[in-house]
C-alpha cells in the first residue's frame, strides 16, 4: 500500500475537521444549515472507521520511522473513532443557546480524534510530544468552552496551568533520553541500551528521565500524584467534553505510556514495573475513597475515573509479553479501555440527558428516577454495574483481565488491592442506582430525553451488554492488537 | 561564528551608549534657566483627569493573538525557503500544506472578525 | 576561561536574576518587562552556544510576540499592581525542599554524564539543514505543527473574542 493509503485514517479524519470548520464559515449567519454540522462529523468518523478497518493486520512504519501503522495503533484509531461519534451524539443538544461557537466544536472534537490517532501511532519522542501537546490545547480549549460560565473557565485554566508544567517536565526527560542516547527514535534508543555500551552514570540517568516522562504521560491519563487538575476541568467543562476527557486523551495516555515504555525502554522493565504497580495502588485507593463523599455526579464520575486509570494501570504494571498466559497485561488494558470506553461515555450521555432534562448534577435529585424515566434509569443501571465490575458486563471482562494478569506475574498484593477498591466502588455506584429506585421524589415529571441521546445511550448499553455475554470476537480483537510494531 | 556576534555586541553597546552620551552633551552644552512650566508633565496640553490607567479593548488582544501564530509560522518556513534551491518539488507542496492548513485559520479570524478594527 | 565563557557566565546570571525577579515583582507589568529580558538573555546564550537559528526564533517569537501578547493580557486587566499580594502559600517551604533535591539530583547527573549525544558537531549551513529535515526526516512532525497552530488560533478565537 502508499502512503496515502496508509495514511488515509489520518487524512479522513484531518479533511473531516477542516470540512467542519469551513462549513461553519460558509453557513455564518444561516443557522438552519448548521445543523448540519453534526451529521457531517459523524460522516467523517464513519469513512475514518471503515478506513481504518482496511489496514488491519498491516503491519509498517511511515515517514521516516514517525509513526507505526500497527494493530495497536489500530486499536486505538477505533477507541477514538468510537468515543468521538458517541461524544458528538451526546452534545446534540447541549450547546443549544450556550455558546455562539457550536459548529466549530464538532470540528475541533475530530481534530482532537486525529490527536489520539497520531499519539497512539507515534514511534518518535518528537511526535509523542507533539500529538499529546496536539491533544493538550484541544482539550483546553473544549474545557473552557462555555466562556460565560466560571466554572468553565476556572477547569480550564487549572487544567492549561496543570498541563503546560506537566508537558514542560516531560520535555526534559526526552532532552536527558536524547542526551544520552544521541536519538529519538523509540526503536534505536532501546538498541543504544540493548547494546550495552552505556555506563553506569548514563544508566542513572535514565531513572529521573524515566519519572518525568512518567509525569508527561501521567497528567494525560490523570494518575496519582498527577491527577489534581481532573475534578475541577471534569466539573467544569462543559458535560460531553467532560465525557470526551474521562475516555480519549485517557487512552491517548495509556497508548503513549505502553508504547514508549515497551518499544524503547524494556531494559528498565524491572524498575518502571515496580513503579507503575505503586502508582496503580496509589490512584484506585484514592480515586475510589474520595469519591464515596462526592454528591455531585460529574465530581463523583471524575473520581471514579482517576480510580479506573488505577484499575487500567494495573495490566500494564504486570504486563509480560513473552509469557504463554492468556492474560499478558496489555491486552487486559486494551480490553479494560474498550469496555470502559462505552460504559462511562453512556453513564455521561445519561447525566447529560438529565442534566438537559432538570439542569442538575446532583445525586439526591436523581431521586425517583426509575417512575420519571424507565429508559433512563434502566440504561443507567446497567452502565453503573459496568463500571462497578459485575458479570456479564463489559467492566467485568476488563477487570478479570487485568486482575489476572497481575497473578499471572505473581503481583498478589497488587491484584488485591484492586479487587477490594473494586468492592468499595460498588458503594458509591450503587448509592445512584439507590437513589433512582428506592428513594421516592417530590418531583413526578417525566424527564424527555433527546433522540439523539438516546441512540447514543442506546448503542452504549447495547456494546457493554454485548460485551460481557458475548465476549469471544473482542477478547480476540485485543490479542491481536497487542502486537505493537517492533515490539511484539 | 562566534565572531560575527562580536560586531552585534560592539553595535548593541554603542547604541546603549549613544542616548547617554548625547543627553550627556546636551547637559554640558545647554543654557540652564529652570522655570516650573518646564518641568510640568505637558508644556503644551492639558493635565489628566482621573486615573490615566485604561483597559484594553479585548480586539487588540485578538490581533496579537493571531500575529503570534503567524509569527510562529514563519520560524518553521524560513529553514525551510534557506534550502529551497536544493529541495525538489515535494518540499514544495509539503511547504504549500503547511501554509495552506494556515491559510484556513486565518480565512476563520477573519469571518469571525477577529481582524475588524474596531 | 576565555571571552565566551566569561560573557556566558555573566548573562546566565542576568537571565536567573531576571527570572527570580519576574516570579517576585508584586506589579505584574513589571514582571512582565522583566520576563522579556529573561528571554533576550536565553536569546543571547543560544547564540553563545552556537544555534543562532533558536535565537532567532526566541527573539522573533518570544520577545516579539509572546511579551507584546502578554503586555497586552496586562493591559486588559483592572489591576496591575498588588502591595499586599500574598507570594507563597502553605506549602512553600514543602516545594522548596522538592525544588532543590530535584535540582541537586539533575545537576549531579548532568555533570556526571558524558553526553555522547553532544559530539554530534553542527554543519556549516545548520539552517539549511534543518529546512531540508523538516520537509525530510520531520515531514510528519513539520505537517502536525500546522494543524496545532490552526487549532491554537480557532480556539485562542472561541475563548478571548468579547462578545
Amino acid at each position: 500500500m502508499n502512503l496515502i493509503g496508509l495514511l488515509s485514517p489520518e487524512l479522513i479524519l484531518l479533511a473531516t475537521g477542516l470540512l467542519v470548520l469551513i462549513l461553519d464559515m460558509a453557513f455564518h449567519g444561516k443557522e438552519g444549515r448548521r445543523e448540519w454540522l453534526p451529521f457531517v462529523a459523524i460522516a467523517g468518523l464513519i469513512v475514518f472507521l471503515i478506513a481504518a478497518s482496511f489496514l488491519w493486520g498491516t503491519h509498517t512504519s511511515l515517514l521516516s520511522d514517525m509513526m507505526a501503522v500497527d494493530s495497536f495503533a489500530l486499536f486505538f484509531k477505533v477507541v477514538a473513532g468510537l468515543s468521538t461519534l458517541l461524544v458528538i451524539l451526546a452534545s446534540w443538544d447541549y450547546f443549544q443557546g450556550k455558546t455562539p461557537y457550536e459548529g466549530e466544536f464538532y470540528g475541533l472534537l475530530v481534530l482532537a480524534a486525529l490527536a489520539i490517532t497520531l499519539a497512539a501511532a507515534s514511534t518518535d519522542l518528537i511526535m509523542v510530544y507533539l500529538s499529546m501537546e496536539f491533544l493538550s490545547i484541544g482539550s483546553y480549549i473544549l474545557v473552557g468552552y462555555l466562556r460565560e460560565d466560571p466554572k468553565s473557565n476556572e477547569g480550564a485554566i487549572k487544567y492549561f496551568l496543570y498541563g503546560a508544567v506537566a508537558s514542560g517536565i516531560m520535555l526534559y526527560g526526552m532532552s536527558l533520553v536524547y542526551g544520552v542516547t544521541g536519538t529519538t527514535n523509540l526503536a534505536q534508543i532501546a538498541q543504544v541500551f540493548a547494546a550495552g555500551k552505556l555506563t553506569g552514570d548514563m544508566l542513572w540517568l535514565m531513572l529521573p528521565a524515566l519519572i518525568m516522562l512518567l509525569a508527561g504521560f501521567g497528567f494525560k491519563i490523570a494518575l496519582v500524584p498527577f491527577h489534581q487538575w481532573s475534578p475541577d476541568a471534569y466539573e467544569g467543562a462543559p458535560t460531553p467534553v467532560t465525557a470526551f476527557l474521562s475516555v480519549g486523551p485517557k487512552a491517548a495516555g495509556f497508548a503513549i505510556l505502553m508504547r514508549v515504555f515497551l518499544a524503547a525502554f524494556p531494559a528498565f522493565q524491572l524498575d518502571w514495573a515496580a513503579v507503575l504497580a505503586a502508582i496503580s495502588m496509589i490512584t484506585m485507593t484514592l480515586g475510589n475513597v474520595v469519591a464515596l463523599k462526592q454528591t455531585n455526579i460529574k465530581r463523583m464520575l471524575a473520581y471514579s475515573s482517576i480510580a479506573h486509570a488505577g484499575y487500567i494501570l494495573i495490566g500494564f504494571a504486570s504486563v509480560a509479553l513473552d509469557s504463554p498466559s492468556l492474560f499478558n497485561g496489555v491486552n487486559g488494558v486494551l480490553l479494560y479501555l474498550l469496555g470502559y470506553l462505552f460504559s462511562n461515555v453512556g453513564v455521561f450521555v445519561a447525566v447529560i440527558a438529565f442534566e438537559n432534562a432538570t439542569g442538575s448534577n446532583q445525586i439526591p435529585d436523581y431521586a425517583g428516577l426509575i417512575k420519571r424515566s424507565p429508559w433512563l434509569a434502566g440504561t443507567l443501571f446497567v452502565l453503573l454495574l459496568s463500571l462497578t465490575g459485575i458479570p456479564a458486563t463489559a467492566g467485568f471482562l476488563g477487570k478479570f483481565f487485568v486482575f489476572a494478569a497481575a497473578i499471572n506475574v505473581q503481583f498478589y498484593v497488587l491484584a488485591l488491592v484492586g479487587i477490594v477498591n473494586a468492592a468499595i466502588a460498588a458503594f458509591y455506584y450503587l448509592n445512584v442506582a439507590r437513589y433512582m429506585f428506592f428513594v421516592p421524589s417530590q418531583e413526578e415529571s417525566h424527564v424527555a430525553i433527546a433522540p439523539a441521546l438516546a441512540v447514543a445511550l442506546g448503542i452504549a448499553t447495547f456494546a457493554t451488554l454485548l460485551i460481557g455475554l458475548y465476549p469471544q470476537p473482542f477478547i480476540e480483537f485485543a490479542n491481536q492488537s497487542v502486537r505493537l510494531l517492533g515490539v511484539f | 561564528m562566534q565572531d560575527n556576534y562580536g560586531f552585534l555586541g560592539l553595535y548593541l553597546l554603542i547604541a546603549i551608549a549613544f542616548p547617554f552620551v548625547a543627553l550627556g552633551v546636551a547637559y554640558l552644552l545647554r543654557p540652564k534657566r529652570p522655570a516650573p512650566v518646564k518641568s510640568s508633565t505637558y508644556e503644551c496640553g492639558l493635565e489628566t483627569i482621573g486615573e490615566t490607567w485604561v483597559q484594553f479593548k479585548a480586539q487588540y488582544y485578538l490581533y496579537a493573538l493571531v500575529f503570534v501564530v503567524f509569527d510562529v509560522e514563519t520560524v518553521f518556513l524560513y529553514p525551510w525557503a534557506v534550502a529551497y534551491n536544493r529541495l525538489g518539488l515535494f518540499a514544495l507542496v509539503e511547504a504549500l500544506i503547511f501554509v495552506g492548513i494556515l491559510v484556513a485559520g486565518l480565512a476563520y479570524a477573519w469571518r469571525k472578525g477577529a481582524l475588524r478594527w474596531m | 576561561m576565555s571571552l565566551p565563557q566569561i560573557l556566558f557566565l555573566v548573562v546566565g546570571v542576568i537571565t536567573l536574576g531576571a527570572a527570580v525577579a519576574v516570579v517576585t515583582s508584586r506589579n505584574v507589568l513589571h514582571s512582565a518587562f522583566l520576563l522579556a529580558l529573561t528571554f533576550f538573555g536565553v536569546a543571547v546564550l543560544y547564540v553563545l552556544l552556537d544555534t543562532p537559528y533558536l535565537a532567532a526564533a526566541q527573539v522573533l517569537v518570544y520577545i516579539g510576540a509572546i511579551s507584546v501578547l502578554i503586555i497586552f493580557a496586562i493591559m486588559l486587566s483592572r489591576k496591575v499592581a498588588a502591595p499586599d499580594l500574598v507570594q507563597r502559600n502553605s506549602q512553600w517551604l514543602l516545594s522548596l525542599i522538592v525544588a532543590v533535591l530535584l535540582f541537586g539530583v539533575l545537576a549531579y547527573l548532568t555533570l556526571q554524564t558524558a553526553w555522547p549525544a553532544a559530539k554530534q558537531a553542527l554543519g556549516v549551513d545548520a539552517i539549511g539543514g534543518l529546512g531540508e529535515a523538516f520537509v525530510g526526516t520531520y515531514a510528519l512532525p513539520f505537517e502536525v505543527v500546522s494543524v496545532v497552530l490552526l487549532v491554537a488560533l480557532v480556539g485562542a478565537i472561541i475563548i478571548a473574542r468579547e462578545r
